[in-house]
């Protein structure tokens, strides 16, 4: 666009000057807390953090609900976008716009709605007693059930947005082609429609695998520090303990978490790609 | 003559500059600014003809603020929690204050005076700590105990640890269980043998009305502060009165240390001891009086700690023990409840 390209470079000066200094500078300070010891610089604030049986009780319990978030999102995301991309193009615009309704409202309302919603009085309960499936109300606030639901709430829609595209992306004919020769449903879907559809699946969990990691406001709330995961962990050193190093690793974990899954999401996409 | 005039407006000049010279920095608690706004900080600038400066954020972070800027302080008085106090001795943040230029310290509360020792505080408010809960659902709570009874399992919330009133909470149930062990070993331990019978370790008050009104919960621990807006939400709720008593905390004013304006910042601290500026605070509901001269009705003595009665009832938590054994419970408590 530019004859000289300098111009453009100092188009972009102001913005990398102010990513730099209002981000990334004061991130890597912040972070660096976590490598300072008493005397220098190593790695004792990490292996101090992982000694504690509670620190490590709640990486893994952070690490695995957010699996089970991004598995059943994908499961059920497959089967709610391929319904919207069948759909006529009124019904699909409505659909979409059902799904898109709940990111458009605070995570902090939609969260007190399900505190409301998975109450001993709550409409939850109510049904399982009414039932008669239960004699008396389950306690499913502040368990992990809850915090799972919450975040399966929060991000399924950015599981479906991405394989709705992926799937409209797909050939038209490959599924006809595939039942035609004799595949049933179950083997379209394996060796069909998923391997071409592997993009969306890979952004999708990657959004949703990361946002799970990242949330705070949901486990705050539906989990209380009875349940505790990293990210509340995290405002509870900053907060009550001023301990900044626990916190500083904490970040880190949650980053090299981030980092990890979308470079290995990745990996598994190309390597099937590659493997045909 | 013009000579004269210009030296007279440079003079004028002066004074004017000298009086908008004169502030004093307090560092306070950011709620209920508009209530001490008009209570205390507008009255005490017309009054001595200085500026206010005020600084807010909740105290640990306000403490670590101070220490910061040690060499160079920039705040005059601070409010805190009266283990705050300690802590701020201890690292000589701040200056002793002289009772003799506090004429309205000898009308407060005989624990409000000189609660952390040396005269390095004075407490301008305080609160009682006890167990609530709903009429409805449990006819009365007797002892600290009947947290764990067989008649509210499963529908109490307690204090997590980390809040102000969780180690209040954690010394009554000490006290219950004939013990005095300021490291609360055998409260901890019987909070972990219950741990799944508690519906949650709250952090924020704020929750309990919630709870407590959707029927999450019948009885809970919080801080007398916090009551006035749990009976409008819960009208069937009540405060417990226990065989083994209530526990409680204060909040209190230092100077600190190379405090631009010694005799000002005295001057500001006696002024909110004040009758007359506890009685505003007291019927906003804002905080409870330590000054024994503040009379309120009995409806907005329901929202306060109000009276001797009340205020003699409360077993204070020294600000030693909770300086000394606070990373002691957390330890224990992440070890044996929070897993």
């Amino acid at each position: 666009m530019f004859q000289d390209r300098r111009l453009g470079l100092a188009l972009l000066a102001p913005a990398t000057l102010f990513i730099i200094l209002g981000f990334l500078l004061p991130v890597a300070i912040l972070l660096s807390g976590a490598f300072q010891t008493p005397t220098g610089w190593g790695i004792s604030s990490f292996t101090e953090f992982f000694a504690k049986p509670l620190h490590r009780e709640v990486f893994w319990r952070t690490f695995r609900l957010g699996l089970y978030v991004t598995a059943i999102s994908a499961v059920i995301g497959y089967a709610v976008a391929l319904s919207i991309v069948d759909a006529s193009d009124k019904g699909k615009g409505r659909l979409i716009a059902t799904l898109v309704l709940p990111l458009m409202i605070s995570p902090v309302a939609r969260t007190y709605a399900w505190v409301v919603i998975l109450g001993k009085t709550g409409i939850v309960n109510q049904f399982l007693t009414g039932a008669g499936i239960l004699d008396t109300p389950a306690r499913i606030l502040f368990s992990e059930t809850a915090i799972f639901i919450g975040l399966i709430q929060l991000f399924f829609p950015l599981m479906v947005l991405p394989l709705i595209s992926a799937l409209e992306n797909l050939p038209r004919d490959v599924v006809p082609a595939a039942r035609m020769l004799g595949a049933n449903w179950l083997q379209v879907f394996w060796k069909v429609i998923l391997p071409l559809t592997r993009e969306g699946l890979v952004v999708g969990g990657t959004l949703v695998f990361v946002g799970s990691l990242t949330a705070y406001v949901t486990p705050a709330i539906l989990g209380g520090s009875k349940v505790l995961m990293l990210e509340t962990l995290l405002y509870q050193r900053v907060s009550v303990a001023n301990d900044f190093a626990a916190a500083g690793v904490i970040a880190i974990i949650l980053i090299a978490m981030s980092i990890i899954t979308n470079f290995v999401l990745k990996r598994l996409a190309t390597a099937r790609k590659g493997g045909k | 003559m013009r000579l004269l005039l210009s030296a007279s407006l440079l003079g004028l000049v002066a004074t004017s500059a000298a009086a908008a010279d004169k502030t004093l920095t307090i560092s306070v608690y950011g709620i209920s600014q508009d209530a001490y706004k008009e209570a205390l900080y507008t009255p005490f600038e017309a009054k001595c003809g200085c500026k206010l400066v005020v600084e807010m954020g909740n105290s640990s972070e306000r403490l670590a603020k101070l220490e910061a800027n040690k060499a160079k302080p920039v705040v005059d008085v601070i409010a805190y929690s009266d283990a705050n106090a300690l802590e701020a001795a201890g690292k000589d943040l701040i200056q002793p204050v002289d009772p003799a230029k506090l004429p309205n310290l000898a009308d407060a509360y005989e624990f409000a005076r000189d609660p952390v020792g040396g005269n390095m505080a004075v407490g301008y408010t305080f609160y009682g700590t006890s167990i609530v809960y709903d009429s409805d659902v449990i006819d009365g709570v007797g002892s600290w105990l009947d947290l764990f009874g067989d008649k509210l399992k499963g529908q109490v919330a307690l204090p997590n640890v980390s809040t102000t009133q969780g180690p209040l909470a954690l010394q009554m149930i000490e006290t219950a269980l004939g013990s005095d062990d300021p490291k609360f070993a055998k409260a901890i331990d019987l909070v972990a043998d219950h741990r799944d019978d508690i519906v949650t370790f709250y952090e924020k008050g704020g929750q309990i009305p919630q709870l407590m009104q959707q029927g999450e919960i019948a009885a809970s621990v919080i801080g007398r502060f916090g009551w006035a807006n749990l009976l409008k939400t819960v009208p069937s709720a009540r405060w417990a009165t226990p065989k083994e008593g209530q526990s409680g905390g204060m909040n209190v004013l230092s100077i600190v240390k190379g405090a631009h304006d010694p005799d000002l910042a005295h001057q500001f601290i006696d002024y909110w001891l004040s009758a007359e500026v506890q009685q505003k605070l007291a019927e906003g509901q804002v905080d409870s009086p330590v000054n024994q001269k503040v009379t309120v009705s009995d409806e907005i003595a329901e929202g306060l700690t109000y009276g001797p009665e009340m205020a003699t009832a409360i077993k204070f938590l020294p600000a030693k023990s909770m300086l000394e054994n606070r990373d002691a419970w957390l330890e224990a408590w992440n070890a044996k409840v929070a897993q």
